[in-house]
């Protein structure tokens, strides 16, 4: 078992799903990585690295979700 | 002089999109006698954007950077405008703004803001952006908000009112949310600045 929060939201993953990275976590909550931006304990990571990104147990996540309209 | 003028005087605001957004805060920037604005945008002034953009009908056609310093320099003719009529990208954006102190994300587009707000955050150390997303549709204007997500992030709107789900866009919401990123933008300048 394991935990992590998203947007301060904590969400519990049995101990076989992890490891899984940001690309597949974006995937799961069904948003779209083209319009987020992704903080991981304060520090941003750019797009091109979410599905190289590995989520831990413990991790907190930010997801700035984009709309559009201007 | 005043403090806040004071302030406001000696700063740099890029704004990234001259649309309902970047027109709107660009104006009340200027009114509030801002030091310098770069704006920047690759588009030209159309006849739907009037319901909602500091355009006027016989600028239709013309490219919008260039109406819109013409415009800023009507309320004040002093006022120091850097325009530049270019498609910003991830390669770009650095470059362009390297002289602002705080960047507002005023595009349309939902990809163009994710581009804007990573790079500022991820590379360029020391600047403020102040994004706005969730102003699509008309009414609950209340629904608007400023929330400060990080220390240099700052991201005005509703959230979630999106031009593809609210099919329209009016002055009043979107003037709105302009004013949201404008007073955000001179209240870090003279709070922490």
């Amino acid at each position: 078992m394991g935990r992590i929060k998203v947007n301060g939201v904590e969400k519990e993953f049995g101990a076989g799903e992890f490891p899984f990275n940001l690309s597949e976590l974006l995937e799961m909550l069904k948003v779209d990585s083209a319009t987020v931006v992704a903080e991981i304990g304060g520090d941003i990571i750019e797009r091109s690295k979410f599905s190289e990104t590995v989520i831990e147990d413990g991790d907190s996540v930010e997801l700035i979700r984009f709309v559009p309209g201007g | 002089m005043n403090k806040v003028y004071e302030k406001l005087s000696k700063t740099v605001v890029g704004i990234a999109g001259t649309g309902g957004l970047g027109s709107n805060v660009a104006a009340a920037l200027v009114r509030n006698g801002i030091g310098k604005l770069i704006i920047v945008d690759f588009d030209v002034v159309s006849e739907d954007n009037l319901n909602r953009q500091f355009y006027f009908f016989d600028q239709v056609g013309r490219v919008k950077v260039e109406a819109l310093t013409e415009n800023l320099e009507r309320i004040n003719v002093g006022v120091n405008i850097e325009a530049i009529n270019i498609r910003l990208d991830r390669e770009n954006i650095e470059g362009i703004f390297s002289e602002a102190d705080i960047i507002a994300e005023c595009f349309d587009d939902a990809e163009q803001k994710q581009i804007l707000v990573e790079t500022v955050l991820s590379r360029m150390g020391d600047k403020y952006v102040v994004s706005a997303s969730g102003l699509a549709g008309y009414g609950r204007g209340n629904e608007i908000v400023t929330k400060r997500i990080s220390e240099r992030l700052i991201v005005v709107g509703d959230g979630y009112s999106g031009i593809d789900t609210e099919k329209v866009l009016t002055a009043g919401r979107v003037g709105i949310a302009a004013c949201h990123q404008a007073n955000a933008i001179v209240e870090l300048i003279v709070d922490e600045m």
